[in-house]
Formats: structure tokens, C-alpha cells, sequence
């Protein structure tokens, strides 16, 4: 076992702790501590694998950005009894079953699936040697050299693909203008429309009419 | 008598049919002498029956094989050395590997037996007649010896549980009836039972099986009725009694198409000694059933029949009728084909091979006949054996006929674990495992569902049980139903093994609940039980043992039995994987078994006692009646152990079921006789290294893990719940209400049956009597009223009929309405559930479809 | 279990899911409920990356799917928080339970 595979063992077993600790922890709180650390864990699995950039941006956006914000919502809506609300006994144990079933079928797909149909990984061992963040803007932006050609890609067309019969490669286009962009380009529009909305779901109403009023309470 | 020990069987048989008509006769003047006779004779059978044991073992060659261990290693010799039990007595004369090399030539086979009724079919050389016979092969012997010293120990108990009938007054608390006491009849019928039981598996043919099934039949009405006073016993006596009718029903048919169509009933070939021409006594061989519906591998002058017949070789051999031959011929012919409407019998004595592959087809008649090759349709032999199955699906209550089965706990606790638990019960599982080589693959399909749906739908009623007799009548019920699929998917061994298995520690348990049930004067409800462990220790312990050992905790016997189960089903499953469900659901189960058992033993034992009346007067039951339970804990424990104990699949016990295992199972490579639907399960099973394309780790060890896995969830949910005190079970059962509901009610079988079975009877019955008082009496009163009448009755037909359906329609599209309307709960959370099991279910019927298909 | 590759971190990420789907389903406060999606789309991140990883036919497109995931999840948590908050604002409570108003 090398160093990199106890690292993984210690930070893989501490995040899935952690996110069983997220359910079963009833204080909503400590369930925000609790999912920190387990945001935090899986940006280290990132790190792990050799994805800087995908951990930074994991640590950046989502424990930085996200859980903040969850904290906040927390904090604004944290009154007496909202603390700690719980589910029955029954609800428990429907729960306990239906997730058992679901990580049941998720570890039998695995189980059962035929890796071997997947293009012989040519990875190399050391994740040092991953892609990082020039190769990934490169790529977001559909360079090919980077990108060897499969038929995922969201590269249009059977670029570089092996020619059935001759068993040779095709020749690979040079440059590919699309790739990422355009799907980039969705979320990015996603994101702005999302963000006016939730200013706008979130902003102080003037209320006509009063649902119900706070005094009363 | 020493020449062929089998008589020590019939003997062993016999004795107790002595004690009942000694019982009979005198018994009621006896007092407690009656039950000490009754004790001796089926005591005495144990011991004989020992005796035959120990003689057989060399017989059957397992101390010269069983030290090989694991069947991988020992499986390439073994099968030249046994033969099925259709092989043994036939065809000594010709081929060394069908025959028991081993059971030296010259020994005749231990069987014997005359023909007592003659029917003549009219063709010469041709005896057909009802057989009394009996036939001895490893089976008979292990069954012999389970059946007589578990019932030689429910004796002993019952000696002190039914001591307080030998009042001349007793109180009958739940009928409010005093009457004299009726100890000597409760061991009458014990003997008669004992005599019916030993009776059935000695039998070698379908008729003497079925005189048997019905004696304990009746033993088992009279006995569950045996407290008659009380309106439920009574009527539960009565369920029993009719809903097994339907299944022997079903055995009749088989039978009486097996008697048309192969003019025998005697299972396996059977040797007589006649005088030929010359004077001489010669011996006969007549084929059994066996071996007139499996084709044998050789012919009749001991020449292996031509290669190209290989796909038949041990199956039904398939033909069909070439038409254009017809019509100048005397009998039609008929050619090999594998999915052919009609099935070759091999009722002649003499055949020649090559007859069989010759270009014009073969000569067959559609009747049997001594002299030639004669046909059945298969959709014949297929109803046939769906028929006795049927039969054994009552005996075994398997669904749908598994409703009398909880009811039958009306009778004394004795009772329920001799006859409703340990064998009589188990005898439906018997004659399957007898009978294996008649049922053809659709049958065996049909076992196997049968026992999957019984086991699952016995153990979810089982979880919500409180009458402590119950719960382990439906835990009986759900076991069965593992055997029945055992068998269905080809796991021969694993379905007796688990039969054998069994009948110990169920019986331990069903004494240790009358332990407890006498301690507590006659208290069943386990809600009223709780903290007796104090108090009654041995028996509180020994159950303990039982329940582990149903629940397959590592070395107790049940353990054994069960992964031996779950290894056949999941061979079968690799093999026809849109059968998924006959390995899910026994492993779903598997962890239902370990939850309602340690829930029953909690309840029971552990906690505070919920009612200080019955824990006040709670005692330890007197010697007579805790050892037995300890001679059952301990053969509950150490029956299937090998060596060495820790490896599930080196049992003594399965291996010697290994050796009489029909020779259609074994997989070996020379071996031609094989199934060809179960050859590749077994082959599997035994030898997974063969199937490189599988990719699963070892069968035996994925499948054990798995159902270690699931009956310790089972075992940690029962110990959160009702021994730790985590989670309330209240409210769980509110949170269920409808799923408790329907549990509770069993599924609504009874309410069912009553609707489909009871209410039409009741109907017609009133049909008649209408008939009656208005058809005839009113032709009789003249026209006119009848005319007034039908104008009454088509008023009402508009009003009722035509009205009716139209209001029908409006109200039933309203009901589906209102009840779709429930599964909008308006709960965020429960959406999710939803989703998630949507999921689930989406998966598994994709993936259903995709191994149908693929 | 010798070697860790990409079984393992699916049984991780696997973790994950899970325990988001049963925290959305059993958690009675919004927030609890928006905690658990947040975990189920962790679980898939992890997938993604480890996909990126261990396969070369994946070697950008997990990444990137991973990054846009964490982008989404961001806005998810925003708009969902937005929800939260006006629904606190009109029943002043966040027990998920007391909104049943489609119920059927």
C-alpha cells in the first residue's frame, strides 16, 4: 500500500463518516459542521486524484461560497423549535431500508458492469501527471491535441475515431471550434438567470396582505 | 431377515401400528402405562432403525468415499459408485457405471414387496397391480432416523406436557367444558401417525405413498381437533382435513396419468423372481417409473446407444409422429425431436439401439405395453407432475394451500412439532426429492416459484406475530418453502439436507415453546411474556440454540443447510438469469428468518415482564420434559457437522446425501445420464472454475457471505428494536398502519378463499334451495305466479343489472380516483422516497427485461 | 481491496449519494432537505472525477462536467435558499411537512 492509497483510505472513510454523520445528526447546526467536513473531504479526493483545479474550485465555490450561504440560511431561519426537528421512528427505518436498497443497486451495477468494454486506460500512475489548468482551458475551448478523440467527447463527429476496416487512425482535424464552449456558454447563461432570480425570490416584499403576522406569535 | 436388512425398515415400521392397535384395544383403561407403550414401540423402532443405519453405511460405500471432502474433489469417482435410486435395482446384468459397483453383485437391493391388487390389461406377459412394497436407499435411512428419534424424544416430552390429562376431570379454560381427561387417545393416534409417517417413506410406488399421506392425513385432523370442544380446534382440524383434499386432488390425477400412460406406479426398478419355461427361478427386473420415462444410456443388451442421441440420454426422450407412416401402419412412428409433443417410454425389455436412429422413426404404441417401445403425450407428463406437486403443496403447505398450516396450531404443542413441523409436513418435500427424475423442467420451475413465493410471503406474516405458536408455525411455512425452491432449482442435496436440518431444531423450538407455553399455564401470547429468562433457564438457552440455528448463525446446522440453499439458487440464477427472483427473494428472507426469530426469543425471554400474572406463576418445566430439549439443541447444533466444522460445505450429512443424489444431477463428464436443464446449475455449482465467462466471485463463497450479510442485518435490526430498546416499535407499526394490516391478515388469504371457495358453496347451496321452493314448487302452483315472477325478476334485472353497470362504471373509475389520490401525500419527503424507489424499480425491471431478453 | 482505483472512489461517491437521498427524505427542516442535495451532488462530482482519472476516454469530460456540476450546485443552493427563505417568511416555519398544500 502506498502512501497515496492510506491517504485515501483516511480521507475517503472520513468523508463518507462525515455525510453519514450529516443525516443522522438532528441538531441542523451541527449537520452544517458536519457537511463542511465532508465538502472539505471530497475536495481532498480531488487533490487526491490529481485534479487541482477541481478541488480548488470544490474548496473555493462550495465550501467558500455554498455552505455560507447554507449557513446563513441557517442562521436567519434558526428559531426554538426548527433546531431540531424529528422524524418518527417508522420514517426512520423506511429511509434506513430504501437508502440500503439504492447503495444495494449501486454497488451491484458496479459489480455486474463489464469495465472491460472501456478503451484501455493509458493514464499514467503518477496523478502528478494529470491535465491541469491549461490543458483544461485549452480543452474547454476544444483544442484537440489535448483531447484524444472518444466518442464522449463533446466533440462533434467521429474525430480521430479508428477506421473500422484498416484498423488505422483517421487523420485528426486540427483544430475543432466548438468542444466545451457551447455547453460552457449554457451554464454561464444558467448561472446569471439563476442569480436574478434568486435575488428576486429573496428580496424584501412589501406585503399587502399579511399571511400571517409575526406578532401574533 | 439378515440376508436384506430392509425388513429391520419394515420392521422398524411396524411396531408402531402394534402400539396403536394395542392402544386401541385397551389404551383408555391404561392410564399413564399408555403413553410409556407408545414410548417403547416407537423407541424401539429408533433403534432399529439405527441398527439398519450403521448396516447400510458400508453398503452405500460413504466410509470408503466421504474422507475426500469437498464434493470438487470427490466428484469425479463418486457418481460411478452411485447410482440413482432408479439405477440400483435394475440392469446389474449389463453396464459397471449406472450400476453400485460397490454394492457388491449377487446382494440383492434392499427392497421387497408383493402386488396385492392384480389389474389386467389383457396383453399377455403383462402384470400390472398395486404394489406393497418397501425400498431402502440412503434416504429412507436418513429419514428413518430423524423421524423416529425426533419422534422417540416428542414422545418422551409429550409423556409430561399432556400429563394433566390423565385427570378424571379436566378444565378446559378456553371451551369452559370439564371433561374426563384423554391422555391413552393422544398416544393412539401419536402410534398411528408414527406408523403412517415410516409408512410413506418406506414405500417404493405413488400408490402406497398416497394410502400413507392420507393416514396422516387423518392423524393429523384427529390430533389437531384433539382439544374438540373448542370451536377453533374444531374448525381448524376442518381446514386441514379440506384444504388438503384439493392438493390430493391434484396427487390423484398425477397418479391415475402415470398409471394410464406407464401402466406402473413403483418408483424405482424393481427385481422379482419368477419361474421361467424351464422351471428355473430367474430374476426380472421391472422398470419403475424412472426408468421408463428417462431414456437410460444404454440399450437393453447393454450397448451404449448412438452418440447422436446424446441430448436425450437422461432426459424425457422427445419424438414426434412422422404423419405420412401413419396410414399403412399398424402403429404410428415417430422420429426424435426436442421439442416433440410425445415422450418415449421405455417400458420394453428389449430394445436394440440402433432401432432408434433409424431413418423411418420408430415403432411406438400410444398405451403401455410389455412387449414394445410405447409414447406419452408431454403436456401429460407435465400435468402429471404439476399434479404431484400439488399434493405435496398441501401436505407442505406451500402457497396457495399454506393457510391451514398456522390454524393446525390448535393442537397440543407435541402435535405441532412432531406432525406440523418436523415431518409430516416435511413429507410434500420428501416425494418431491423422491419423485425428482419424473418432473420435467416446467414443473421444476413451478416447485421452485412456489417455494420462493411461500417462503417470502410466510416470513413477512411471520414479522407481525404475537402468538408465540404462530410465529413459528409461519417460520415452519417459510422453511418449507426454501426446500421447495432448493429443489425446484435443482439443488437436490441442499432442499433434504435442509429438510433433515430442519426437522431438529424446529422440532427444539416447537418443544421449547411448549416449555414455555406450560410454564406459563397455557399462555401464548408473547406480548404478555418477557423477562422469563430468570425463571425457566434450560429452556430459554436451548431455544436460543434453535434460533440460531434457523437463522444460519456459523456452526449450528442450520447454517449448512441454508448456504447449501443459497448456493443452488444462485448457480440456477447465474445460469437463467431472468429467474432473479428465486435467489433475491430466499436472500431477503434470509434476513426476515434471523429478525422474527430473535424477536420471537427477546419478547419471550428478555425485557421486563409486561404481565406480572403470568411471570408470577412462571416455572421451569420438570426433567421429562428439558431433555429432550437438550438432546434436540444438541443434534440442532452438531447434526451437519464435517470436518472441519468451520467449512459450510464439508457436512458429513451432505456429503452422504451427495452419494444418493439421482444420477441425472451429477454433472461429470462421462456421465450421459445427466438433465440437461440442471446440468449446467450443478456443473456450476459444484465446479465454478469451468465457467470462465462468469464473472462473480466462488459461488459457495459469494453466496454464504451474502447470506451471513443479510441474516445479520436481520439479527442487529431485532436486537435494535426489542432488545436495546432503539426505536419504538409502536410507532413503527402506526407509521405502517396498512402494511401492519395487511400482514396481520395474513395477505387476506382466508378472506379470499372465503370469497372464492366458502361464500360460492354457500351460494349454489342457495341457488338450490331457491330452485327448489320456486322452480319446482312454483311449476307445481302454475304458470301465472311464474309469469308474475319473471316480470318481478326482469324489473329487477333493469334496476340491478343494467342500472348497476352503469352506476358500476361511474363508482369504480371514482374508487381508483380516490385511491390514486392517496399517493399525493403533499410531503416533500415522501416524494423522495418515491423517487429513490422509482429508481430502484426502474433498475431492477430494466435489468429483468435485459436478462430476459439477453 | 489491494490497490486503490476506481471502484473505490465510486463506492465513496456512491457514500455520498446515498446519504443525501435518505437526508432529503427523513431531514423535516428545509435546509436539512437542501443539505442532502447538496451531498447527492457531491456523490456525483466524485464519480466524475474519478472517472477523469482512472479513464482516458474521460480524461477532460469528467472534469469538466465535474467543474459545471459545482457550478450548478452553487446556483441550486442559491435559488433554493431563496425558497426557503420566502417560504419562512410566509408560514414561519422551515418544517418541510407543513408544506402540503399539494396534497392530492
Amino acid at each position: 500500500m502506498s502512501v497515496g492509497d492510506i491517504l485515501f483510505w483516511i480521507v475517503g472513510l472520513m468523508t463518507a463518516l462525515c455525510a453519514v454523520m450529516v443525516v443522522v445528526t438532528q441538531h441542523i447546526v451541527r449537520c452544517a459542521i458536519w457537511l463542511l467536513f465532508t465538502l472539505a473531504g471530497t475536495a481532498g479526493l480531488f487533490f487526491l486524484l490529481g485534479l487541482d483545479f477541481l478541488g480548488a474550485t470544490q474548496l473555493f465555490v462550495y465550501v467558500g461560497g455554498t455552505l455560507v450561504l447554507v449557513i446563513f440560511g441557517v442562521m436567519l431561519t434558526a428559531t426554538g423549535p426548527f433546531l431540531q426537528l424529528r422524524a418518527g421512528a417508522g420514517e426512520w427505518a423506511i429511509a434506513i431500508i430504501v437508502g440500503l436498497l439504492l447503495y444495494g443497486l449501486i454497488a451491484l451495477s458496479w459489480l455486474f458492469a463489464d469495465w472491460s468494454k472501456l478503451p484501455e486506460s493509458a493514464l499514467p500512475d503518477d496523478p502528478r501527471q494529470m491535465y491541469h489548468t491549461e490543458q483544461l482551458g485549452r480543452a474547454l475551448l476544444g483544442d484537440t491535441s489535448v483531447q484524444p478523440a472518444s466518442e464522449l467527447a463533446g466533440v462533434p463527429g467521429s474525430l480521430g475515431a479508428a477506421d473500422k476496416a484498416s484498423g488505422k487512425l483517421q487523420e485528426p482535424p486540427k483544430r475543432q471550434a466548438s468542444a466545451f464552449l457551447l455547453p460552457f456558454e449554457i451554464v454561464s447563461v444558467h448561472l446569471l438567470v439563476v442569480l436574478i432570480g434568486a435575488a428576486y425570490l429573496a428580496r424584501a416584499k412589501r406585503k399587502r396582505v399579511v399571511v400571517a403576522p409575526r406578532e401574533s406569535l | 431377515m439378515l440376508e436384506n436388512p430392509g425388513w429391520l425398515f419394515v420392521g422398524a415400521t411396524l411396531l408402531p401400528l402394534v402400539s396403536f392397535l394395542l392402544l386401541l384395544i385397551g389404551g383408555r383403561h391404561w392410564g399413564r402405562a399408555a403413553g410409556w407403550i407408545a414410548t417403547a414401540a416407537i423407541g424401539a423402532a429408533f433403534v432399529l432403525s439405527l441398527i439398519g443405519a450403521t448396516l447400510y453405511l458400508p453398503y452405500s460405500g460413504w466410509f470408503a468415499h466421504h474422507h475426500h471432502g469437498h464434493h470438487h474433489s470427490a466428484g469425479h469417482e463418486k457418481h460411478e459408485q452411485h447410482a440413482g435410486p432408479a439405477q440400483k435395482a435394475g440392469h446389474e446384468h449389463d453396464h459397471e457405471h449406472v450400476t453400485l459397483a460397490q454394492r457388491e453383485p449377487g446382494v440383492p437391493p434392499w427392497q421387497g414387496g408383493l402386488i396385492w391388487a392384480k389389474v389386467s390389461t389383457g396383453e399377455p406377459g403383462q402384470a400390472t397391480g398395486l404394489r406393497l412394497g418397501f425400498y431402502v436407499d440412503g434416504l429412507t435411512v436418513a429419514m428413518f432416523v430423524m423421524i423416529t428419534l425426533v419422534a422417540t424424544l416428542i414422545h418422551i416430552f409429550s409423556t409430561g406436557y399432556m400429563a394433566e390429562e390423565l385427570q378424571d376431570e379436566v378444565h378446559d379454560h378456553q371451551a369452559h367444558v370439564v371433561r374426563a381427561g384423554r391422555y391413552p387417545r393422544f398416544f393412539t393416534y401419536m402410534s398411528l401417525f408414527c406408523f403412517s409417517m415410516l409408512n410413506l417413506v418406506l414405500a417404493d410406488n405413488l400408490f402406497q405413498i398416497f394410502i400413507s399421506w392420507e393416514l396422516v392425513g387423518i392423524c393429523s385432523y384427529l390430533l389437531i381437533g384433539y382439544y374438540y370442544e373448542r370451536r377453533s380446534a374444531s374448525n381448524a382440524a376442518n381446514k386441514a382435513f379440506i384444504t388438503n383434499r384439493v392438493g390430493d386432488a391434484g396427487f390423484i390425477i398425477g397418479a391415475a396419468i402415470l398409471w394410464t400412460y406407464c401402466g406402473t406406479l413403483t418408483l424405482p426398478d424393481t427385481v422379482r423372481e419368477q419361474r421361467n419355461a424351464k422351471g428355473e427361478v430367474v430374476r426380472v427386473v421391472e422398470p419403475g417409473l424412472f426408468s421408463r420415462l428417462r431414456m437410460p444410456a444404454t440399450d437393453s443388451h447393454g450397448t451404449p446407444l448412438p452418440a447422436q442421441l446424446d441430448e436425450y440420454i437422461g432426459n424425457f426422450a422427445r419424438v414426434e409422429p412422422i404423419s405420412e407412416r401413419s396410414s399403412g401402419d399398424a402403429a404410428t412412428r415417430y422420429r426424435f425431436s426436442s421439442s416433440g409433443p410425445y415422450v418415449l417410454l421405455f417400458t420394453a425389455d428389449h430394445f436394440h439401439g440402433e432401432d432408434l436412429v433409424l431413418d423411418d422413426g420408430i415403432s411406438a404404441s400410444t398405451s403401455p405395453s410389455a412387449t414394445g417401445l410405447s409414447v406419452m403425450p408431454y403436456w401429460a407428463l407435465v400435468l402429471a407432475g404439476i399434479g404431484v406437486f400439488l399434493g405435496c403443496v398441501g401436505k407442505s403447505a406451500q402457497f396457495p394451500l399454506h393457510v391451514w398450516l398456522p390454524d393446525a396450531m390448535e393442537g397440543p404443542t407435541p402435535v405441532s412439532a412432531l406432525i406440523h413441523a418436523a415431518t409430516m409436513v416435511a413429507a410434500g418435500v420428501y416425494l418431491v426429492g423422491r419423485a425428482f427424475p419424473m418432473f420435467t423442467s416446467e414443473v421444476l420451475l413451478v416447485i421452485a416459484y412456489v417455494g420462493a413465493i411461500t417462503l417470502f410471503v410466510a416470513a413477512t406474516i411471520a414479522l407481525v406475530q404475537t402468538d408465540i405458536k404462530k410465529v413459528l408455525a409461519y417460520s415452519t411455512v417459510s422453511q418449507l418453502g426454501f426446500m421447495m425452491l432448493a429443489l425446484g432449482v435443482g439443488g437436490w442435496i441442499a432442499g433434504l439436507f435442509h429438510l433433515l436440518t430442519h426437522a431438529f431444531f424446529k422440532a427444539l423450538l416447537f418443544l421449547g415453546s411448549g416449555s414455555v407455553i406450560h410454564g406459563c399455564h397455557h399462555e401464548q401470547d408473547m406480548m404478555k411474556m418477557g423477562g422469563l429468562y430468570d425463571k425457566m433457564k434450560i429452556t430459554a438457552l436451548t431455544m436460543l440454540v434453535g434460533v440460531l440455528a434457523i437463522a444460519g448463525a456459523p456452526l449450528f446446522s442450520g447454517w449448512y443447510s441454508k448456504d447449501a440453499i443459497m448456493v443452488s439458487a444462485l448457480s440456477f440464477v447465474v445460469h437463467y438469469p431472468q429467474h432473479m427472483l428465486l435467489f433475491l427473494l430466499p436472500l431477503i428472507t434470509v434476513a426476515m428468518t434471523a429478525f422474527y426469530m430473535f424477536r420471537l426469543w427477546y419478547l419471550t425471554f428478555t425485557g421486563e415482564p409486561r404481565d406480572e400474572h403470568v411471570y408470577e406463576h412462571a416455572h421451569e418445566s420438570p426433567a421429562v420434559m428439558t431433555v429432550p430439549l437438550i438432546v434436540l439443541a444438541f443434534f440442532s447444533v452438531t447434526v451437519a457437522w464435517g470436518w472441519p466444522p468451520w467449512d459450510a460445505h464439508a457436512s458429513a450429512l451432505e456429503h452422504y446425501l451427495d452419494h444418493e443424489m439421482p444420477i441425472y444431477l451429477h454433472p461429470d463428464p462421462d456421465n450421459r445420464q445427466v438433465d440437461k436443464f440442471l446440468a449446467p446449475v450443478r456443473k456450476y455449482a459444484e465446479q465454478p472454475e469451468a465457467f470462465p465467462n462468469v464473472q462473480l466471485p466462488e459461488p459457495h463463497a459469494l453466496a454464504g457471505l451474502l447470506a451471513l450479510l443479510s441474516a445479520g442485518i436481520g439479527f442487529l435490526l431485532a436486537t435494535t428494536v426489542y432488545y436495546w430498546g432503539y426505536l419504538d416499535p409502536e410507532g413503527t407499526r402506526q407509521q405502517f398502519a396498512s402494511v401492519y394490516d395487511f400482514l396481520w391478515e395474513k395477505w387476506h388469504f382466508d378472506e379470499l378463499y372465503r370469497w372464492i371457495a366458502v361464500r360460492p358453496a354457500l351460494v349454489l347451496a342457495r341457488v338450490c334451495r331457491w330452485f327448489d321452493l320456486n322452480v319446482i314448487d312454483g311449476l307445481v302452483d302454475g304458470s301465472a305466479r311464474a309469469t308474475v315472477r319473471v316480470s318481478q325478476w326482469d324489473g329487477k334485472f333493469d334496476l340491478g343489472i343494467i342500472d348497476g353497470l352503469v352506476n358500476l362504471t361511474a363508482d369504480v373509475i371514482y374508487a381508483v380516483g380516490a385511491w390514486l389520490r392517496n399517493v399525493q401525500t403533499g410531503f416533500l419527503r415522501n416524494y423522495v422516497l418515491f423517487l429513490a424507489l422509482a429508481a430502484v424499480g426502474i433498475f431492477a425491471l430494466v435489468s429483468y427485461i435485459l436478462a430476459l431478453v439477453g | 481491496m489491494n490497490n486503490v482505483g476506481l471502484t473505490q472512489y465510486l463506492l465513496i461517491g456512491a457514500v455520498l449519494f446515498v446519504s443525501g437521498v435518505v437526508c432529503m427524505a427523513i431531514k423535516r427542516n428545509a435546509i436539512g432537505v437542501l443539505m442532502g442535495v447538496e451531498l447527492v451532488l457531491n456523490g456525483a462530482t466524485v464519480n466524475f472525477a474519478a472517472f477523469a482519472r482512472f479513464h482516458d476516454a474521460f480524461r477532460v469530460e469528467g472534469q469538466i462536467f465535474a467543474l459545471f456540476t459545482i457550478v450548478l450546485a452553487a446556483a441550486e443552493a442559491a435559488i433554493a435558499l431563496a425558497i426557503v427563505l420566502n417560504f419562512y417568511n410566509n408560514y414561519l416555519t422551515v418544517d418541510v411537512d407543513s408544506a402540503e398544500e399539494l396534497r392530492g
